[in-house]
């Protein structure tokens, strides 16, 4: 089922959001993200962070222009294909999304047991690793309510991680979070870059990705006049 | 991996595939519906939409000619029979005709004839009329003076008899005379005719006031089985008498000519008076005989004529002219008209079947339907070859675009593995080729093999597996193991074998390596050197191997450079195996005993047996990496970590634990190693954990340093000894030091200490604990995992 070998693995093609739907701006954006890019994306406000990774998703309305993620036209597709395609984003954010009715372990496992006919123990195993990795002494069980903030981070980085995503979009997981969170993260981040997917790394302020320069693709800022690249030295 | 391992020196990467997976997703975005639907109108509803068309029309245009031809069919019946009606009327015309105009003939005669020959002009006229007209039975001849004449056939229907109505002596008489037909007489006789009066007759009374022809009923003689009925005519004589002559016919005759006409093939023809009683037809003297030979009682019977009663019936509703109607699922066509020149109410009644005359339009109609069904056979054998001809047209585009994506899969392999740094670099792992290999060809597990020892042994440079993504090798194999794979390979041509178990040159490979796995098939690549076959690349179950031949080809040149470069760079190393080499074995000899262990607090030897310890206690203590920048931060280092050993020896010792054992940037403090159960163990672990934590809290932040380290704690069985030979090194397995390391690697922040369920049960009562939550393991299963805090 690889849908796209060549090309831009997002690419938002002079898309205007709607103003309505989104608080976005309506300015044209323009970016391609190619397979095993990492975008760094400076956004002061945590919520119009969160539009555009919405935006990137496909769940804003345009007014004008396109977002394509592999190729393909978020505003061309069915809702069985939208789904399938959101299947293969990873996605951290500040807008609360753990379900309340569901522990943390199936919030975690049910997106690769939504999109995928892998066997329940492979994915179990690896949302272990993952965990593991991420400084968790295993899978969690508890709904999301009963966990502590640094531990729902660190499940919601083996969320965003589960399966092979195509896109990560990351909402600044390494604001306010232990430092031990770092290594894991980056790791994680440059493992699933090595696979070809590509990454945009959502932070309010430039100290969190510094560490991490040398293997950013770009720099961008997403500020009242639109999405604008930043020339970094 | 190294390039002169030997042996088997597995190991394992988890690097992931470049591909973006997924044969395990379920739906695929690319794949639209409406394409789907698309194809499934353009593939069967449109031809099968034509056909059931085509066969639409047939069938419209054959009920349409169908009703047509019908339709004319009936009124050519109708005409047909409207034909055989005239025809009839005509017959009864004639047959009556001479009883009417002879009376009119006979009566002129008679009226101009002067009375004493009246007797010879009737006498004549009867007895030529006798013998020239055979359904002339017989004529009188009657006047109002009560004189009465009459002459008839013999009974046996040749010969005459004239008899007269005489009185003699009073006595009224019948006065016969027979004559032959020459007019010879042979006899006479007088019968009494007492009471006899003509004038009281019916062919008599009928004619008074009347001057046309009159009939009687039809009347029966069942001596002579004779139907007969009497047309009489009332003139006056020029002798001035009243004469009536009547003319007697039998219509015997008449149901004879009907009884043999046919109406159509199986139709026949009745004559019915206007009270519907029968006058002639078929079967007539049956019909008298069932009536009792009253012909009052002689009417239409629907048990015995059907047809005919439902015909009559149809036109006492809708009178004359021809009907159609159905009967016992038959259709009949009647047709009713009036008899002309014959008596007044006279009705001939035809029927026959439709099928009589549309049986042709019938044939006409089955020939059109199988005509039509040879027409929707051929439609569905030509909508079927549209089908099958469109769907292999398909399926050849499917088959382009799968190929144009296969090209432009190969093309992004062969740019993955051509920007692969230091592709041809012997040191480095080749693990993109095997990849890119198992990726294109879909193959269960790729892998590049090298010729060593000039061909005495092969090793695997690198295994990929496709599915579980992990990638191997190192593994050595000899020319004894695989002599026919070897001869294979060495023979540089390319060997595909679709099942590997029964093939001779591979059933050794497949028992040693594919059988793993389970995979069946097998395709070698051997790998071309400058001086000869190299290697070789190895798919397994590589379904697409047919067709990305030169693909594979690529790579196989491109793992032959690096295979050169390897077997360069190994030198002589790999011409002969280690133990075969001079003074090898002097490397091998026994160093000096090392100055150190990896015990800080050494185990007391001899004092305690190797086995299974119910209640140990493990503390494991990892520390992060440390950064450091300079010799004067080394040494600065070590000194805190020698400071930090030296705390934690004092502080063992103090806690009476049994072992600590350093293994890089951890460290395992263990306790109660012994067979009998030490429920003091985890009391003086915890304590000990408690004291180094603040003990290392203190010297870190002395430091300028944050806490970098974490303690994991777990409580239970193991297993353990003194490995190795003098000094002897203890050492501690099972899944209880598993789960210490467990808890240390998953700790919230620096400096916790993080505890098992098991911990937090023994100590509960001692110490306080922050619940962290539940967590599921694999292997291990759900547990709570704690963080002690301090004792209480």
């Amino acid at each position: 089922m690889e849908t796209r070998t060549v090309g831009p693995l997002l690419e938002l093609n002079k898309a205007v959001p709607s103003f309505e739907e989104s608080g976005l701006p309506p300015l044209p954006f323009s970016m391609k993200l190619m397979p095993g890019d990492c975008v760094v994306v400076e956004a002061r406000s945590a919520s119009r962070a969160t539009m555009f990774a919405d935006l990137c998703c496909g769940l804003v309305p345009l007014e004008e222009g396109a977002v394509k993620f592999m190729g393909l036209d978020w505003a061309e597709l069915h809702d069985r294909e939208l789904n399938a395609l959101r299947g293969r984003i990873g996605r951290m954010t500040r807008r609360p999304s753990w379900p309340e009715f569901l522990n943390t372990h199936l919030a975690i496992t049910l997106q690769q047991l939504h999109h995928t006919n892998r066997p329940l123990d492979e994915v179990v195993a690896e949302a272990a690793r993952l965990g593991e990795l991420f400084g968790l002494p295993g899978l969690p069980v508890l709904p999301p309510s009963r966990l502590s903030d640094v531990d729902l981070l660190r499940a919601g980085c083996v969320r965003a991680f589960m399966g092979r995503p195509r896109l990560l979009l990351l909402e600044d997981p390494l604001e306010a979070s232990p430092v031990d969170l770092l290594n894991p993260f980056l790791s994680a981040i440059t493992e699933a870059r090595d696979r070809g997917a590509g990454v945009i790394w959502l932070v309010r302020g430039n100290a969190v990705w510094q560490g991490y320069r040398q293997g950013i693709t770009s720099l961008w800022r997403l500020a009242d006049d639109g999405l604008v690249e930043v020339r970094t030295a | 991996m190294s390039a002169c391992s030997v042996g088997v020196g597995i190991y394992e990467q988890s690097f992931r595939g470049k591909r973006g997976v997924s044969s395990e997703e379920i739906v695929d975005p690319t794949v639209q519906n409406d394409a789907s639907v698309r194809r499934v109108l353009l593939h069967l509803v449109l031809p099968f939409g034509a056909l059931i068309l085509v066969v639409g029309s047939i069938a419209a245009i054959g009920l349409h000619s169908y009703r047509s031809t019908r339709a004319g069919v009936v009124a050519l019946t109708h005409e047909l029979l409207g034909a055989v009606q005239r025809n009839i009327s005509q017959e009864v015309s004639d047959y009556i005709m001479p009883a009417v105009a002879g009376n009119t003939i006979a009566s002129g005669m008679i009226a101009h004839a002067p009375t004493q020959v009246v007797d010879r002009v009737f006498n004549s006229y009867g007895a030529a009329m006798l013998q020239s007209v055979p359904q002339l039975q017989s004529f009188y001849l009657g006047d109002e003076e009560g004189h009465f004449r009459l002459i008839t056939r013999g009974p046996d229907g040749t010969n005459q008899e004239r008899t007269t109505f005489e009185v003699h002596d009073g006595k009224q008489v019948y006065h016969r005379e027979f004559f032959t037909d020459d007019g010879v007489k042979t006899g006479e006789e007088y019968t009494d005719a007492t009471g006899y009066d003509p004038r009281k007759r019916p062919w008599y009374t009928d004619t008074e006031d009347q001057t046309d022809t009159q009939w009687t009923q039809p009347y029966l003689f069942p001596a002579s089985r004779q139907f007969v009925m009497t047309s009489s005519l009332r003139f006056q004589g020029a002798n001035g008498h009243t004469y009536v002559f009547a003319t007697n016919i039998s219509l015997n005759e008449l149901s004879t000519f009907l009884d043999h006409l046919k109406v159509g093939k199986t139709g026949n023809a009745i004559i019915l008076d206007s009270k519907g009683r029968v006058i002639a037809g078929r079967n007539i003297m049956q019909q008298a005989e069932a009536a009792g030979w009253d012909s009052e009682k002689m009417v239409l019977d629907p048990k015995t004529h059907p047809v005919f009663a439902r015909g009559y019936d149809h036109y006492r509703v809708r009178g004359f002219g021809p009907h159609s109607f159905e009967l016992n699922n038959k259709r009949y066509v009647t047709i009713a008209s009036p008899l002309k020149n014959s008596a007044k109410g006279w009705i001939l009644l035809l029927s026959a079947p439709e099928n009589d005359f549309a049986s042709f339009a019938r044939q006409s109609s089955q020939q059109s339907l199988q005509f039509a069904g040879i027409i929707i056979v051929f439609s569905l054998v030509l909508a079927g070859f549209l089908v099958r001809q469109v769907r292999r047209s398909e399926r050849m585009a499917r088959k382009l675009t799968q190929q144009g994506m296969q090209i432009a899969h190969e093309s992004a392999a062969v740019q993955q593995v051509a920007s692969t740094p230091s592709l041809f670099d012997p040191t480095a792992e080749p693990l993109v080729l095997t990849e890119q290999l198992a990726h294109v060809t879909n193959a269960r597990r790729a892998s590049i093999w090298r010729l060593l020892y000039d061909g005495a042994a092969i090793i695997c440079e690198d295994s990929y597996d496709q599915k579980e993504d992990t990638h191997s090798g190192g593994f050595e194999m000899s020319r004894t193991e695989l002599g026919g794979l070897f001869s294979s390979i060495e023979s540089g041509d390319v060997l595909n074998v679709p099942n590997a178990a029964t093939d001779e040159r591979t059933t050794q490979f497949e028992r040693l390596v594919m059988r793993e796995l389970g995979t069946h098939m097998l395709a070698v690549y051997p790998i071309q050197g400058p001086k000869g076959i190299v290697g070789a690349v190895v798919l397994e179950d590589a379904a697409m191997v047919p067709h990305v031949v030169y693909f594979v080809s690529l790579m196989a040149s491109i793992a032959g450079i690096r295979l050169v470069e390897t077997g360069q760079d190994a030198g002589g190393a790999l011409t002969l195996p280690a133990d075969e080499v001079p003074g090898a074995m002097a490397i091998a000899a026994p160093r000096a005993e090392p100055s150190f262990d990896n015990m800080l607090v050494r185990a007391p030897g001899g004092a305690v047996s190797s086995g299974i310890y119910p209640s140990v206690a493990v503390l494991v203590i990892t520390f992060s990496d440390p950064v450091v920048d300079g010799e004067t931060q080394t040494h600065a280092l070590l000194d805190l970590i020698n400071q930090l050993a030296t705390d934690v020896q004092r502080i063992s010792r103090e806690r009476g634990l049994f072992a600590v054992e350093v293994a890089g940037h951890r460290m395992i403090c263990m306790a109660g190693c012994t067979q009998e159960e030490d429920p003091t163990a985890i009391i003086r672990v915890a304590d000990a954990a408690l004291t180094m934590r603040e003990t290392f809290m203190a010297a870190l932040a002395a430091a300028d340093l944050e806490p970098v380290f974490a303690m994991g704690l777990d409580y239970g069985a193991a297993f353990g000894g003194a490995v190795g030979e003098e000094p002897k090194v203890f050492n501690l397995w099972g899944q209880t030091v598993s789960l210490a390391e467990l808890m240390a690697q998953g700790v919230t922040e620096g400096g916790t200490i993080q505890v098992t369920d098991r911990v937090y049960q023994a100590l509960r009562d001692r110490y306080l604990f922050r619940s962290r939550g539940t967590f599921y393991a694999p292997h291990l299963g759900l547990g709570r995992a704690y963080v002690l805090a301090a004792r209480r």
